[in-house]
């Protein structure tokens, strides 16, 4: 019996030791292994292209700081080319095949309601950054591990209404009674002028639609001769990029020019502001360049994204992006660990001081439990740059009133 | 003396009534009718070379829209990387796509010309789908412009202000059909062109070279679109989608017009641009100007058919 102990001891002892070996070594191959985050983002547009460069910018300085519970962060990127169907199939792909630990980014409503029924057929916590009607709202209703970024489209609305209220509250000068709503007519322009009509109940607001040059039109003019006719106080154009410039010239041609003119595209063309046309004319977002100068989380991502990709940030998904990984990565560290339920409660935890300016906490909407940001900003092209003007706590020039063509 | 009514009806009352509907418009909606005219130039300016492919080569060229798109960008790198205007960049941007215009149609084109219709317009159309693509992927989706002060110009009659520029675009389309006619009935390589556009046989048979005539129709088609790309680019944000309406803009012009008659192209372009900001002038009615294009469309094409069958 003795002599069996002192046989097995003489095997136990190497043989657990090497057990011990393999599973140290193993572990630390573990703690390498990283962690992953699937991001769904329209790659052929500025937008989504600048979004995901701005996400990778985040991974790299989280690893660089050593990464997330001593494990690196991995971004795995899917097109969903502006398209519901390959927006969903990227999502089943991330969750099934590359075994994503977090799903992020994202942008359009359209794509998104495709990629909604995948999402929650799986389940998987996301922190999603665009997508602004309240019909994916409501479709992801009671969705605890639906995290959401970019304010909902009444969000936005109701954003304006305060701001303008602000506005004319501060500058005595400033008469908003009538507007004149010029919108392009699909989906995007049509719910957009509802929204306003719906959001502006003490002005008297009407409108007309009018076919985008990103989808075959680009003449405006007999829309601006009626809103030249319905004299305005105030005229918001919803449409595209491809519009803005076309709108101030054909305008300016008419000698159509309202004391407000405001542009709602979700992204300016490219040197939009070296037109002198596009001086004081007044733009909503969520983020300005020149929110560079006057908040510190903005001026490291500023200068941080241009020393990487040696181009200018043109949209605000690109600090959006950056803020939604940041987010996660944050989140990650709290929890401790990627169990759902220990992330989502560290997700409800977030307090994300973000270049965009606000600090990002999560809040219930109107259908959704956890919604970020609360509304967007009023903006003003003054010199070449956008400006802050509303909300104030953020703002980085005072309104320039009435507008006039080329600042002239 | 039937044929002699005929005649009066078609070269005497038609114009009569063309600028009776023009005189009242003018008086009635003078924004609808500078407007119309404005647009409807344009039309028809970006559809003249597409007729000129299909009255001679018989392809129906789906990439049309999209040879104007890269125009428009060539035109703009120019302006932007030179600092010469768009106007002056058609230049180049003309002599580039001639050669580039070439090399489509040897590489493409010539192999499917006998091919049945369906392969033709299968190709065209993934040739489109390329150009598209590739303007994607060179410059993004986002829209260019370049901030140009003469576009804006403007004039007044009365309390009638009203953009000047827009005329530019009616004035190339009629620069481009008469020189177009011109070539076609004045040169010998014109008439050649014409011969093979009829009877591409008959042409080869009295010894017109048919291959090289087509080379040089699509080349010089090519080449014209793009160069319009350029002028196009003055008034207009550009974004690798931004031809592909165009095309089917040209193709319905064409059809309206007859394959061949370059004249009626121009016509056409204007009473369809008319149309359009007729119905867009009634606030709220804007919508309707797409309704209208294609209502006059199918009107045309029956009233075409209806004459055919009663001739």
């Amino acid at each position: 019996m003795s002599k069996k102990w002192q046989v097995s001891g003489r095997v136990l002892i190497p043989l657990l030791t090497m057990v011990l070996v393999i599973g140290a070594v193993f572990l630390a191959a573990a703690d390498e292994t990283p962690i992953k985050l699937g991001a769904v983002n329209p790659l052929g547009d500025i937008t989504g292209a600048q979004m995901t460069k701005a996400m990778q910018l985040a991974v790299d300085e989280i690893n660089a700081a050593g990464g997330v519970l001593g494990r690196p962060l991995e971004l795995i990127v899917m097109d969903s080319e502006f398209n519901p169907a390959k927006g969903a199939a990227a999502i089943e792909k991330l969750v099934t095949v590359d075994k994503v630990d977090v799903l992020i980014g994202g942008m359009s409503s359209g794509v998104h309601m495709g990629e909604i029924p995948i999402l929650k057929k799986y389940q998987k916590v996301t922190v999603w950054a665009g997508a602004a009607s309240h019909v994916c709202e409501d479709a992801l209703k009671d969705c605890d591990w639906y995290f959401h970024l970019h304010p909902w489209d009444y969000l936005q609305g109701e954003s304006y209404v305060k701001g303008w209220a602000d506005i004319v509250d501060k500058y005595p000068d400033v008469k908003i009674h009538k507007v004149f709503v010029a919108y392009e007519d699909g989906a995007f322009g049509t719910t957009s002028y509802q929204g306003t009509v719906a959001a502006f109940k003490d002005w008297d607001v009407s409108g007309e639609s009018f076919k985008s040059a990103a989808l075959g039109g680009g003449d405006y003019t007999a829309v601006l001769q009626h809103a030249k006719a319905a004299n305005p106080d105030l005229f918001l154009w919803i449409g595209y990029g491809a519009d803005a410039l076309p709108i101030m010239e054909q305008a300016k041609a008419i000698g159509f020019e309202p004391p407000i003119f405001v542009g709602s595209p979700p992204g300016w063309p490219v040197d939009f502001g070296k037109s002198p046309l596009a001086n004081d004319v007044v733009l909503y977002g969520m983020w300005a360049p020149s929110m560079k100068n006057v908040n510190p989380v903005s001026k490291h991502f500023w200068d941080a994204y241009i020393a990487k990709y040696n181009e200018e940030p043109a949209t605000y998904f690109c600090p959006l992006g950056y803020t939604n990984v940041y987010i996660v990565a944050q989140a990650i560290e709290r929890a401790g660990s990627l169990d759902k339920e220990a992330l989502i409660k560290a997700l409800e935890e977030t307090k994300y001081d973000s270049p965009l300016g606000e600090t990002v906490t999560f809040t219930p909407s109107n259908a959704i439990k956890h919604q970020g940001f609360q509304g967007q900003k009023i903006l003003q092209w003054q010199n070449g740059e956008q400006q802050v003007i509303w909300p104030f706590e953020y703002s980085t020039a005072d309104l320039v009133y009435p507008f006039h063509f080329g600042g002239e | 003396m039937e044929s002699a009514t005929r005649f009066k009806w078609k070269y005497v009352l038609l114009p009569l009534l063309i600028v009776g509907v023009a005189v009242v418009l003018g008086v009635w909606k003078p924004y609808a009718l500078i407007q119309g005219l404005q647009r409807g130039g344009l039309y028809a300016l970006i559809a003249l070379p597409m007729a000129l492919i299909l009255g001679i080569v018989g392809i129906i060229n789906l990439a049309h829209g999209e040879f104007m798109m890269l125009g428009a960008y060539f035109a703009y790198w120019l302006s932007v990387h030179t600092g010469i205007d768009p106007l002056v960049a058609m230049i180049p941007a003309f002599l580039a796509f001639f050669i580039i215009g070439a090399l489509t149609y040897l590489v493409t084109i010539k192999p499917v010309l006998k091919a049945p219709e369906l392969n033709q317009l299968l190709l065209t159309f993934g040739l489109a789908m390329v150009l598209t693509e590739f303007a994607n992927l060179m410059w993004t989706s986002q829209s260019r412009k370049l901030p140009l002060r003469y576009v804006y110009s403007s004039a007044s009659i009365g309390s009638l202000t009203f953009g000047t520029f827009g005329f530019t675009y009616l004035l190339g389309a009629v620069v481009v059909l008469i020189a177009l006619l011109w070539f076609l009935r004045y040169t010998r390589t014109g008439q050649a062109a014409l011969a093979v556009g009829q009877n591409p046989r008959g042409a080869k048979l009295v010894g017109i070279d048919v291959n090289r005539t087509y080379l040089l129709i699509f080349s010089l088609s090519i080449a014209m679109v793009a160069a319009i790309g350029g002028l196009f680019l003055t008034g207009h944000s550009i974004f690798p989608g931004v031809g592909a309406p165009y095309t089917m803009k040209s193709f319905c012009l064409i059809a309206m017009a007859g394959v061949g008659n370059l004249p009626g192209i121009l016509w056409m372009g204007l009473g369809l641009g008319t149309a359009e900001a007729f119905v867009s002038s009634f606030q709220g009615y804007g919508g309707w100007s797409d309704v209208v294009f294609f209502a006059l469309l199918i009107a045309v094409i029956m009233a075409k058919s209806y004459r055919r069958h009663t001739a």
